[in-house]
C-alpha cells in the first residue's frame, strides 16, 4: 500500500504542477470564453422563431447548440491540451530537470496524462455548468439527463486526448499532435465509410479489391468509432423509458476507458524510447 | 541483462496495447450489435403501434411481412407469450401479440430484451437488409441508415450533429411559413424531421401549420371540385386536403417517437376533434396520450371528446377520477363538478329516452305502465340535474326535454319554435339542436326549408367527387335519391 503511495505520489504533484500551469494558458482560456459566450448565446436563438407557436422548442434549440458547443469547443480545449503538455516541458527545457529527479518516465507520463484531464474536465465542468443552469433556469427542473451527456462527452475525449498524446510524445513540437489530434477526431467519426469500403470492394471479385476490403474490416473493427458517442445527443432529448440507453452508457464508457488506456500505452511506448 | 529487459518490458507494453485494441474491437462489435438491436427495436415498436393504433398498410413496402415473422418468434418465445396487454389498454382484438405488448409502454425493456436476443438474430440480419434496400416503411430515417453496413449517409456529413442541422432548418421552415411558401415549407419540414426524427416540436408545429395556418384564409371546398382520397375514403379539396397532411404528418412523428403523449394529443384533440369533428378518433388518440406519461391537461381534452361521442360514462368515471386525483387544482374545484352533473344529466337523458322507446314498443299494458313510470322518474331526475346544473347548457337540455315532451304529445310545431329559440340562447348545442329539429320535420312531414335540406345532405354522405370508384359512386347516388324522395 505504502509503495502503490509513493508510486503515484510523483504523478500526483506532476499532474497538479501541470493543471495549474496548463489552465492559464491564453488559448485554452479563449477556447473556453467562446464557448461560454456561444452556450450563453443561444438563450437567444428562439428569437429566430414564430413567438406564437407556443412550445418548447426555444428549450431543444438550446439543449442542441450547447451539447454541439461543448463538444466541439471540448474537442479544440481538448487537442490543445493533450497535445501541447508534453513538447512545451522539451521545448522549454523543464522535462530535463523533473527527469533528473527521482521520478520514473512512467511516473511523468501519468502525471502529464491525469493533468490534461484534469483540465479538460474542469473545463467540460465549467461549460457544463452553464448549459445546466441555462437548462435549469427555463425548465425549472434539474436537466439530470445533461450529466449523462456530459459523461459520455468526457469518455469520447479521453480516446481523442489519449491518442493525441501519444503523438505528442513522439513529436518536438505541438504543431503536429495537434493536427494529429483533429485527424484522428475526424477519422474516428468517419469510421463508418470503411464498412462501405469493405463492402464496395467485395463487389468487384477482384484480389486486390478484396484485400482492401479485408483491410477495411479490420481497421473497421480495431479503429476507435466515435460516432459510438451520438448518444450524448440523443440522450438529452431522449424518449422517455428509452431501454437501449441503459445498455449503451455503460459500454461506451468501457470503450472510452480501453481505448484510453491502449492510447496512454502508445504514448509510454514512444516516450519511453525518447532521447530526453 | 539491461537490453534484455528493456526487450521483456517493450514486449510487455507491446501486448497490452495488441490487448487494449482486441478489447476494443471486441467492443466495437457489441457496440455495433447494440446499435442495430436499437435500429431493430425502434422499427418493431413503429411497426407494433402501426398495427395497434393506424392500421395503414402499404403493399409496396415489406414491414407487414417482416413484423408478421417477428410475432411468430415473439410467440415462441417464452419471455414474452404469457405477457399480457396493459390493464387500461383499449380492445385489442385482432392486435398481435407484439402490438399488446407495445400497448403498455412499462413492458418496454421486454421489447428491447426480444430485440437484442440471440432468437431475433436472423430477423436483425433481414432488417438490415431490407432497410439498406429501402423496402421498409417504418424504416426510412438517417438512425437506420447509421445501423447500416455500407455506412455512406447523410449522419456522418454532420460529425453526429445533424440534431443542430436540423434545428437550423426548422428556422428556415419558420421563414419560409413567414414569407407564404407552404409548398416549400412542408419539403423542408420533413427534411427537418428525416434529419432528426426525435424532434417532436417538429412534428407538434408543423402539423399545427398544416392543419390551423395554411387553412385559415381558404374556404371550404365545394363538393364537385373535391376528389376522392383512396387511404381515408372521403372526398377532399386543397383545404381538407392539409388536415389529412397534418394527420399523416403527426402518425408518422408518433411511429418515430411511439412513447411521446403530445403527438397523439394533437392528433386527437387539435387535428380530429377541432378540425374534423371526428370523437370517436380524437378520443382513440387522445385515450393513448393518457395511457402515457402526460401533463395534467390531457385527461381533461379526453373526457370533453367522450362527451361529445356519446361516451357518458367513461367521460363521468374520468371526471370523477380527475377531482379525486388532483383535489386541489383549480379545475377540480371549479370545473369537474359542472362537467360530473353535466354527464350525469346526459346519461338520465339517454336513458329516458330508451325507456319511452321500450314503452312504446311494448305490447303488455302492464309493462307499457311499468316503462312510462320509470321513464318519468328517470325524466324528473334528469330535470333535476339540469337544474342543478344552472348555466346555458343546463338550460338548452331543459329546454330539449320540454321540446321531446311536446312532440310525444304532437305538438310539433311548438317544439320546433322552442328548440329554434333554444339554440340560439346555447351555442353548445346549436348543432344538436338544428339536427333535432330537422328530424321533427321530417317525422311530422314538415317542409324542410333549402338549406336544411343542404345540412341533411351533407351530414348524410352522400357527397359525389372526381376519383371516386364506381361502387362507390352509385350507392351514394342512390342515398341521396332516397334521402331526396323523403323531402
Amino acid at each position: 500500500m505504502k509503495t502503490v503511495a509513493s508510486f503515484f505520489r510523483g504523478p500526483f504533484y506532476i499532474a497538479l504542477y501541470t493543471y495549474r500551469e496548463g489552465i492559464r494558458k491564453k488559448v485554452l482560456i479563449g477556447f473556453l470564453i467562446l464557448s461560454l459566450l456561444v452556450i450563453f448565446g443561444s438563450s437567444f436563438i428562439s428569437s429566430f422563431l414564430d413567438p406564437s407557436a407556443e412550445t418548447d422548442m426555444d428549450l431543444k434549440l438550446i439543449k442542441d447548440i450547447c451539447v454541439t458547443a461543448i463538444s466541439i469547443f471540448g474537442v479544440l480545449i481538448t487537442i490543445y491540451v493533450s497535445a501541447s503538455v508534453v513538447p512545451n516541458e522539451m521545448e522549454n527545457r523543464v522535462i530535463y530537470t523533473v527527469l533528473s529527479k527521482p521520478v520514473r518516465r512512467i511516473q511523468y507520463l501519468i502525471g502529464k496524462f491525469l493533468g490534461a484531464q484534469l483540465i479538460i474536465i474542469v473545463n467540460l465542468l465549467l461549460m457544463g455548468f452553464l448549459f445546466f443552469m441555462a437548462l435549469y433556469l427555463r425548465q425549472g427542473i434539474m436537466p439530470t439527463l445533461l450529466l449523462w451527456s456530459i459523461l459520455l462527452t468526457y469518455f469520447e475525449f479521453l480516446i481523442v486526448s489519449a491518442f493525441t498524446f501519444a503523438i505528442s510524445c513522439f513529436a518536438t513540437s505541438s504543431l503536429v499532435p495537434i493536427i494529429g489530434g483533429l485527424f484522428i477526431y475526424i477519422t474516428g467519426n468517419l469510421t463508418e465509410y470503411l464498412k462501405d469500403v469493405e463492402h464496395r470492394a467485395g463487389q468487384t471479385g477482384q484480389a486486390f479489391d478484396e484485400f482492401i476490403g479485408q483491410v477495411a474490416s479490420t481497421l473497421h473493427a480495431v479503429l476507435p468509432n466515435l460516432q459510438n458517442f451520438s448518444l450524448k445527443m440523443q440522450i438529452i432529448t431522449g424518449q422517455p423509458n428509452d431501454p437501449p440507453t441503459d445498455v449503451l452508457i455503460p459500454n461506451l464508457i468501457l470503450y472510452g476507458v480501453l481505448y484510453g488506456l491502449a492510447g496512454f500505452a502508445c504514448a509510454y511506448l514512444a516516450f519511453w524510447r525518447k532521447e530526453v | 541483462m539491461p537490453d534484455m529487459s528493456k526487450s521483456i518490458h517493450r514486449f510487455f507494453v507491446l501486448a497490452f496495447i495488441v490487448l487494449c485494441f482486441v478489447a476494443g474491437a471486441f467492443l466495437n462489435l457489441r457496440l455495433r450489435h447494440l446499435r442495430e438491436s436499437e435500429a431493430f427495436y425502434r422499427w418493431i415498436l413503429a411497426a407494433a403501434t402501426n398495427e395497434r393504433l393506424f392500421e395503414e398498410e402499404d403493399t409496396e413496402d415489406q414491414d407487414r411481412a417482416l413484423f408478421s415473422r417477428c410475432v411468430e418468434t415473439a410467440e415462441q418465445s417464452p419471455d414474452l407469450r404469457d405477457v399480457s396487454a396493459a390493464a387500461d389498454a383499449p380492445a385489442l382484438d385482432g392486435v398481435s401479440l407484439l402490438g399488446r405488448i407495445a400497448s403498455d409502454y412499462k413492458e418496454d425493456p421486454r421489447i428491447w430484451e426480444f430485440a437484442r436476443s440471440e432468437a431475433t438474430a436472423g430477423l436483425r440480419g433481414d432488417f438490415l437488409n431490407l432497410a439498406r434496400e429501402q423496402k421498409l416503411r417504418f424504416a426510412q430515417d438517417i438512425q437506420y441508415a447509421e445501423a447500416q453496413a455500407g455506412g455512406v449517409n447523410v449522419f456522418n456529413l454532420f460529425f453526429g450533429f445533424r440534431k443542430v442541422a436540423a434545428n437550423f432548418v426548422w428556422i428556415e421552415v419558420d421563414r419560409y411559413w413567414h414569407q407564404g411558401n407552404t409548398y416549400r415549407m412542408i419539403t423542408l419540414m420533413r427534411t427537418c424531421v428525416a434529419l432528426d426524427p426525435h424532434f417532436i416540436e417538429a412534428f407538434v408545429i408543423g402539423a399545427w401549420h398544416l392543419a390551423y395556418n395554411v387553412t385559415a384564409r381558404m374556404l371550404d371546398t365545394p363538393w364537385p371540385e373535391r376528389e376522392w382520397h383512396p387511404t381515408y375514403e372521403v372526398c377532399l379539396g386543397e383545404k381538407e386536403r392539409f388536415y389529412y397532411y397534418a394527420v399523416d404528418f403527426l402518425k408518422e412523428g408518433a411511429r418515430r417517437n411511439p412513447r411521446d403523449y403530445r403527438l397523439y394529443f394533437d392528433l386527437g384533440f387539435s387535428v380530429y376533434k377541432q378540425k374534423l369533428q371526428d370523437y370517436a378518433n380524437a378520443v382513440k388518440y387522445l385515450s393513448e396520450a393518457v395511457r402515457l406519461p402526460h401533463e395534467q391537461y390531457v385527461p381533461r381534452q379526453l373526457f370533453l371528446c367522450q362527451e361529445l361521442n356519446g361516451q357518458y360514462e367513461d367521460a363521468l368515471a374520468g371526471w370523477k377520477d380527475y377531482a379525486t386525483r388532483y383535489p386541489d387544482s383549480t379545475i377540480s374545484i371549479d370545473v369537474a363538478p359542472r362537467f360530473i352533473l353535466r354527464n350525469e344529466g346526459l346519461i338520465l337523458e339517454r336513458d329516458y329516452e330508451q325507456l319511452r322507446g321500450q314503452a312504446a314498443q311494448a305490447g303488455d299494458p302492464a309493462e307499457k305502465a311499468r316503462l312510462e313510470a320509470q321513464a318519468q322518474d328517470v325524466w324528473q331526475k334528469a330535470r333535476a340535474v339540469w337544474e342543478k346544473v344552472n348555466d346555458p347548457f343546463g338550460e338548452g337540455r331543459k329546454a330539449r326535454m320540454d321540446a321531446l315532451e311536446l312532440r310525444e304529445e304532437g305538438r310539433y310545431l311548438e317544439a320546433i319554435a322552442f328548440l329554434d329559440r333554444a339554440r340560439w340562447e346555447s351555442s353548445d348545442l346549436w348543432q344538436e339542436f338544428s339536427d333535432l329539429i330537422i328530424k321533427i320535420k321530417q317525422e311530422a312531414k314538415i317542409p324542410l326549408t333549402v338549406s336544411e335540406k343542404k345540412a341533411v345532405l351533407r351530414d348524410s354522405v352522400v357527397g359525389v367527387c372526381a376519383g371516386m370508384p364506381p361502387e362507390e359512386r352509385e350507392k351514394r347516388l342512390r342515398a341521396a335519391e332516397e334521402l331526396q324522395a323523403t323531402f
